[in-house]
Order: C-alpha cells, then structure tokens, then sequence
C-alpha cells in the first residue's frame, strides 16, 4: 500500500520513504502561499523525524515570506489555540497523531485556530499541484526563525480559568497518566499538578519511542490499567503522540472505551449547564444523544472528520463537540480536539459529583459498538457505498436512512453506517446495539453485503 | 565590453556549488535537493553548516539542515561564521563535509551553497560532477525515522580558528610593533572573529560595518569601488593599515596608511613575501595573478606554480606541491599552516607579521616593481570560442606561451604578460594585462581585442 496519504486533511507518509523534503518544502511553500505572507506557529511532536520536517517546513514558510515562530514540542491544541488568541496567520502541526512512529504528517490550521476545511484543504492541494508558489523577494525574506516556548504554557492557564480549578484541588485527586513519551509529556504533568492532583506519570520522556501505539483505545492502555491499580489512582488519562485524543480509566483499571471519553465529557458540559447543542459525526455512539437528552440538548451529526466538527460546533454554538475516537472540543476555549481540556473536564465532573469514576460512568449509558474495516480496490469503493445506499433507499433494511456521509441506517435503538475511508482503500462498517450481540450480528450483515459488492 | 543579457539566468549550478537568487531561482526545493543529495554523497556521517549573515541565510539553512537530516547525517549547525572557520572545523570535528551557506563577495541578494569534503577542502571538479550525477538522478537513500538525530550546535569554531590563526605567526613581532587597524567586515559573517583575532594579535582595532546582521553597506566585493567608508576611517583614525573583507571572509583587500585602496593583487603578494621570508618554498598561484608573486621567490627563493583559475585548482596543486603559502590575485590567500583554504583572517595575520618588518604597506609596496593590471572581457558564443583563441595564438606564436589555461603570452625582457581566457561560467573570453603602467596594460589588451573581436563577429 502507498505510504504517502495527501488529502483535503493534509500531507501523511512515512519518513525514509514518501515523506521527503522537496514535498514538505513543497506544502510549506504552498501553505504560505495560501494564508501569507503572515505569521506561522510550527509545533511538532516527539517523532524523530520531527527536527527534519520542521526544518523543511520552516524554510518554505520563509521563502513565501512568512514569519515563524516555533513552538518546539507542543501539544497541537496548544497549537490551535495560540493560533487563534495571536495575531498569526495559520499553524503546521508537524504530527501524525495516532499513527505509528514512522510516519509523520502536516496538518494545516488556519487564522482562526480551526484545521483547514474541506474546501480550503483543496485550494490548498490546487496551489500545491499548480506549482506556482510566492516567492518572497529577499528583502522579504524573514532574517530568523522565532522560537516561542511559552505561549503553550499560556494555553494551560487560560484552560484552568475555564474549568471549576477550585474544586479541582479540593478534590486532592490522584490522577494517573501516560502521556507515550509524546507532544504532552513536558505538559500534562504540571498542569495537572497545578489543579492539585498527586501525579503518577509514565510514558513521559520525549527522547524514547512510543511505548505502545499511540491511539488511546482500550487495546493500548494495559500499562495505565495496570499503574490505576498500583498507584490507586482515582483516574487514569491516556493522550496520543500529539494531544488531541483522551482515553480514561476508571479507578477500578477499567477502560470504558474511547467513544466514552465524549459522553463523560458532554455529561460535564451539559451537567454545568453551558448553554448550546452536542456536535458529534454520524459515526459516533448514540450514547452521546442519551446524555444531551437527560439534559435536554440537541445533538448535530456531521461528516467524520475534525474539521466538519469543529465546523459545525463553531457555527451552531456548542456547549462540546467531540468524535468517537477520545477526540474533544470545548467551543467557548476553541473548536480544536484538545486532550488537557478533555482531562480538566473530567477531572471537575468527579470533583462536583463526589463520587468514583467508575459510579459515575455506570450511570452514563452502555455502549455496544463494532468497527470493521474491508479493503476495497480504490476503483470500486464509490460503487459499494453506492449500491448499499440503494439497497438502503429501496427499504431493503427498513429504518431511517441518513445520507450525511456514506450510508446510515438507524432502527430501533440500534444503527449501522458504511462509509468509505478518505485516507485507505478500505471500506468502514460501524454499527450500535442494546448490546454486543446485537451490534456484531448487525455489523456483520452488512459485512457480507459489502464484501459481495468488493467481489 | 560587453552588457548583460537578457533575460539574465539567476541561477548557477557549477562545480563550485549551487548559486541563485533568492525569491527567483534558488527556492527551498532547489536547496532541500542539493542538501540531500550531498547528504547521500557522504554517506550521512557528520556534516557541519555555517553560513555568512545574509538575510535570506535562516531559510537556506533551514532547507540545508531538513536535507541533510533526511538522510540520515548528523548535522552541526555552526551558525554564522566565516567560511574559512567551516573548512577548518570539519578536520576538527573529523566531520564527512560541510556546507558553507554564502555567496561570498556576491550582492545581498545571492546566496549559494558550497561543499567541502572530509579533509575541509571544497569538492574538486570531479566530486562536484559526482554530486551533480547524484542531484540529477534524484534517488536520494533516505534514512528511516530511528536513523534521524537532532541537530547540534557548535559555538567553539571561530575561538578554535582564531586560536589556530595566532599559533600560525609570528605575534610577538606583530604585538611589539602594536599596528592601529581599522577593519571593514562589510557587516559580514568576518565580524564575528576579525576584531577578536586582531585585538589577540596585538593590534589597537577599530571596526566600520562590524555587525554581522547582513545589511552590507556596500557590495561585498573587497574592490576599490567599495572602499571608500574604510579609506575614509583609516585616513581619520591615522591607522596604520585598513582589512576589508567580503561577506564570508575568504578574500581580503587593503588600505594603506594613506587611505589609499591599493589594489587585491598586493593582499597575495604581501602574504606570499612574509612566508618566503621565512619560509622558502613552492608557492601556487593561478595564471592570472600578478607577477608580484615571482618577485617574492626571486628575493626569497623557492619557485611559483601557476594553476588554471579557481581555488579549488589552486588548492589541490599547493596539497601536491607541498606550498608553503598560494592564492589567488582576488585577495584570496591560502596559508596551509592554518588551512588549506582561502582566509582572509590567515591574510591579516600574514600582512601584519610583514609589516611589523616593512614598517608602513606603502614601504612595502616599493619593495615591488611598479605594476600596473587591467581587465577587459568580450562577448563571444561558445562556438566561436576555438576560432578566436586559434587567431591569437597564431598573432602571438612568435611570443613566449604559457597554455596551462587559455593563452598566457610573456614578455621576459619587460615583465609583461598578456592573459586571454575563455570563462568557463559565461559566453565571454575575459583579456587581463600586467605592465608597469595601467595605460600599458590598457593597450595590451586593446590589442587582444582588437585582434579577437571580427573572429568572434564572423
């Protein structure tokens, strides 16, 4: 399979093979091109190969005459917000969030602190395919990169002012955490010791490579599980290599699932009382609506993807917006996934509750869910989705159909969707139900009618 | 003479590296290109940077550092610092190479790359075409993400060079006669080390244009033209001698203690006179430089060896020869004792040991037959180039002929010689003269002309 991924959402490949300079001065140039001349925060995460992308990134981003200023190692939230609160013009996130250590990306992030969208990605990819960059003339030509290692710190102190940080400390939680030796490690920490939490961290040193995948679903957190428990830590977080995504454990060692970080987020929020609807994608648990509903708030679905999120959460003022993958976003601090705020949110709902973790999520609702993928030949992906929508519109399956991406059938308390994956050939079935059972037999259905239409 | 074409090509890949403009021709990809493929030509062991002051210097670094990182070398960014500092440091830090970020005597508006190998001498012609090969393939071995390490800095290099400068004279003499000098960095990576150096040496130091934030107050070029402010300064201050360097410190002209610009072609002559004295022995300098040079083995003994143009010729013959000092006219002297490479701050060290013998630089001069050098060039494409050299070589046959480069015709009776010499970076022949008389020199090379110009019309 190719190890280069360019899409609306940015660059991704893999370092030593795809990701190589002359395309990474390429994007700058034409990132540059497209916000600039202006100012540009780099931020990158712990990856090796950080140092050579940034430097890439940093000499296109000065030939189109921008000003940078190099945030170092940084959370990308911290990023995306420091973006927004200053006067520059857009930010590279030098990350590949989730994925393994030898790949790395370029995300791009515009004036108001939000990823690019899916229009601005193709402008984008347009200058880039075109060729034709700003070239500043040398009197233009920014004299130094700026290094700026304090305004993610600001990030932390301007999340403490939006969160109950009094109870917080009253609270006196001991609070595991394994920040996989990522973008967070020179971070969490001290931002949790400074809402008075007793702090267990692993997984903190920059220097070493991910202890484990970085995606912080259940599969990944059997040492934070195993350090709850020793430590008896009343919560355990897990962050991914860049910051973006929460997993939780509870004070038993138990790890509820991703798709819960947003559901005892949302319980935060709402719980609050900011004011606002739920914006989550159509992949995401019905969980979420439960929540909303206890508190009686709307839930919008949108496409997948942060940026169509962020979007929507933006526009419809929400209270908390958020995906299935432990990605959350707090709108009234900004439209980004942001891991810290995730945690100080957590943190506050156990401090005003007053009771364990695991009390708190039993009281949240269940949830059953299954995720298959199925690789598709890219030249048939289309046709699949397109004939299972049929099939769908045809009454084939019964249920509310929603056509807001791929094909979502929703019936009775349960709902499956198929969709096309915008970074793999591979084909998505995600499916809810009451419970396990049920949500294997329904994601299986449509497995075999998916891999029929491969075939 | 001729005026430029248009539209005029900013961009020059020779063998002696990688020379654009920046905003036109020399763009990130250009540079992350190069960088990589030095990268895979040595194998990705250590490589250092340095750069001269040039605004546009971060950006080139940038892309330079994210080349080489990406295969796998181990970067030691030395920062602003002068060229000859780079060569030096990479015997230092036994590095594999260095790239050098600096167009030299070029306006603010070039910069360029060049590359050293592991002995600290800049690529010979063939590397330079290996290099060249491996850029044009553009299958670049890249490293994996574990192979890829942070970069490092090296702020030591220019203390290492100064202290290697000092060890290299005689600074008893130059601190006994304790000279005034004023020095002209041009704002250049020079002002970094020249007033450091100087004040080590001995010397009472005041520094025009001694910023190193590259907003040259004049054309970097150390010609007579761009004298004028350190002319000035010396003439004010009662000075005893004027340096003036380029923007990253390989060449260095001079100013009398009479405020006057004396011309690049002494700083060699000066350099050369100090070492024989000492030091007999061969010294290299290329066809085109003033017949000063063979006065100094005539006084001193020892014997000239002339290269083609280039340091790069003159370098690699002194290593055969064993020279004991070479250079080029342009005030580019190589003194092996510190590196074999041109250094204007080696230069320095050198005319001041001599003039703490000589007593004043205008003393000195009249220790040398009066010269006079004039230049000229003709246009002429590239297929006319063989007819036009066959119709002076056939004009001057009954002449003595040097061919080591073009046509080199002597006059052994008057001392005067005659250079014509097809460039190898542009469509023209450059015709150069040394007479005792400027207005000599002028007609010799008038005659050239003359004879040169319905060949190249034909």
């Amino acid at each position: 399979m190719a190890s280069l991924k360019i899409s609306i959402t940015g660059v991704r490949g893999i370092v030593g093979e795809t990701l190589d300079p002359r395309l990474l001065t390429n994007f700058a140039q034409a990132f540059g091109t497209l916000v600039g001349p202006a100012t540009v925060l780099i931020s990158r995460d712990t990856r090796p190969s950080g140092p050579m992308v940034t430097s890439c990134v940093a000499a296109g981003l000065l030939a189109t005459g921008c000003r940078v200023v190099e945030l170092g190692v940084c959370p990308t939230p911290a990023m995306q917000w420091a973006v927004k609160s200053t006067e520059a013009g857009g930010g590279i996130a030098v990350t590949a969030g989730h994925n393994a250590l030898e790949w790395n990306a370029l995300k791009f992030v515009r004036q108001d602190g939000l990823y690019l969208n899916a229009n601005q990605g193709e402008e984008l990819l347009n200058i880039l395919h075109q060729g034709e960059f700003h070239k500043a003339p040398y009197r233009e030509v920014c004299p130094a990169v700026e290094t700026e290692a304090l305004l993610p710190q600001e990030h932390a102190r301007v999340l403490r002012r939006h969160i109950d940080a009094k109870a917080i400390r009253k609270a006196a939680f001991t609070v595991a955490v394994d920040c996989c030796n990522g973008a967070c490690s020179g971070f969490t920490p001290g931002f949790l010791g400074s809402l008075g939490c007793r702090v267990v961290p692993i997984n903190t040193d920059t220097d070493q490579p991910f202890p484990h995948e970085p995606a912080p679903g259940p599969k990944n957190l059997g040492q934070l599980r195993a350090l709850v428990a020793a430590a008896k830590a009343d919560v355990g977080f897990a962050q991914d290599a860049d910051g973006d995504r929460l997993g939780v454990v509870t004070e038993k060692g138990e790890a509820p699932g991703d798709e819960l970080t947003l559901c005892l987020a949302t319980e935060a929020v709402l719980s609050r009382g900011d004011p606002g609807p739920v914006v989550t994608n159509v992949s995401t648990t019905h969980a979420v609506d439960e929540v909303a509903e206890r508190h009686g708030r709307e839930v919008i679905r949108t496409r997948v993807g942060q940026s169509f999120v962020a979007e929507a959460a933006l526009s419809n003022e929400a209270a908390v917006a958020g995906e299935g993958s432990g990605g959350v976003m707090f709108p009234r601090i900004n439209c980004a996934h942001d891991s810290l705020a995730t945690l100080a949110h957590v943190l506050e709902l156990m401090a005003h509750v007053g009771r364990p973790l695991s009390s708190i999520v039993a009281e949240l609702p269940s949830i059953h869910m299954v995720k298959l993928t199925i690789p598709c030949p890219p030249a048939k992906v289309s046709a699949v989705v397109e004939q299972i929508r049929e099939e769908a519109e045809q009454g084939v399956f019964g249920g509310a159909i929603d056509l807001e991406d791929g094909v979502k059938i929703i019936d009775e308390g349960m709902w499956v969707h198929v969709r096309a994956s915008i970074t793999e050939p591979i084909i998505r079935v995600i499916s809810e139900g009451p419970t396990q059972q049920a949500a294997n037999d329904l994601a299986e259905r449509f497995a075999w009618r998916v891999r029929r239409a491969v075939m | 003479m001729v005026t430029a074409r248009s539209p005029v090509h900013t961009l020059k890949v020779s063998i002696s590296g990688v020379r654009g403009v920046v905003g036109e021709s020399l763009t990130p990809q250009l540079v992350v290109g190069f960088a990589e493929a030095f990268g895979c030509y040595v194998e990705g062991g250590v490589v250092l940077v340095g750069r001269d002051t040039r605004q546009t210097g971060e950006m080139v670094r940038s892309a330079v550092v994210g080349g080489l990182l990406a295969t796998g070398c181990r970067v030691i960014d030395l920062g602003v610092v002068p060229v000859p500092t780079v060569l030096v440091a990479v015997k230092h830090r036994q590095a594999a190479g260095a790239v050098a970020i600096t167009a030299s005597h070029n306006p603010a508006q070039w910069n360029a790359l060049k590359f050293a190998q592991s002995d600290g001498v800049f690529l010979n012609s063939y590397q330079a075409t290996e290099l060249l090969d491996v850029y044009h393939q553009g299958e670049f071995r890249l490293a994996r993400t574990s192979e890829i390490s942070p970069v490092e800095t090296d702020s030591d290099a220019v203390e290492r060079h100064v202290r290697l400068v000092v060890q290299s004279t005689d600074v008893d003499a130059i601190r006994a006669r304790r000279p005034k000098v004023v020095v002209d960095t041009c704002n250049g990576a020079g002002a970094v080390m020249a007033p450091d150096l100087l004040r080590e040496l001995g010397c009472k130091v005041k520094v025009i244009h001694g910023k190193p934030d590259g907003d040259f107050p004049h054309d970097p070029e150390p010609i007579a033209k761009n004298l004028r402010a350190l002319c000035r300064a010396v003439k004010e201050t009662g000075a005893d001698v004027g340096f003036a360097q380029d923007a990253d410190a390989d060449r260095l002209a001079i100013v009398s203690e009479k405020g006057r610009a004396i011309g690049e072609e002494f700083t060699l002559a000066f350099a050369c006179d100090t070492v024989a004295a000492q030091t007999p022995g061969p010294i290299v300098t290329n066809v085109s430089t003033s017949r000063m040079i063979d006065e100094v083995t005539d006084r001193h003994g020892g014997q000239v060896i002339r290269t083609k143009v280039g340091e790069i010729n003159v370098v690699e013959t002194m290593l055969r020869e064993r020279a004991v000092v070479g250079g080029e006219g342009n005030g580019g002297v190589v003194y092996p004792r510190v590196h074999l490479c041109r250094d204007a701050m080696a230069g320095m060290a050198l005319v001041l040991q001599g003039l703490a013998e000589h007593g004043t630089i205008s003393a000195w001069m009249r220790r040398f037959r009066p010269s006079g050098m004039h230049k000229t060039k003709i246009e002429c494409p590239s297929s006319r180039v063989p007819h036009a050299m066959a119709a002076v070589r056939r004009e001057y046959a009954d002449n003595k002929l040097d061919l080591t480069e073009g046509l080199k015709v002597l006059w052994p009776d008057t001392r005067q010689w005659l250079h014509i010499r097809p460039s190898n970076t542009e469509p023209i022949i450059r015709v150069i003269a040394e007479c005792d008389t400027t207005g000599a020199a002028r007609r010799l090379c008038e005659e050239a002309v003359a004879i040169l110009r319905p060949v190249v019309n034909a």
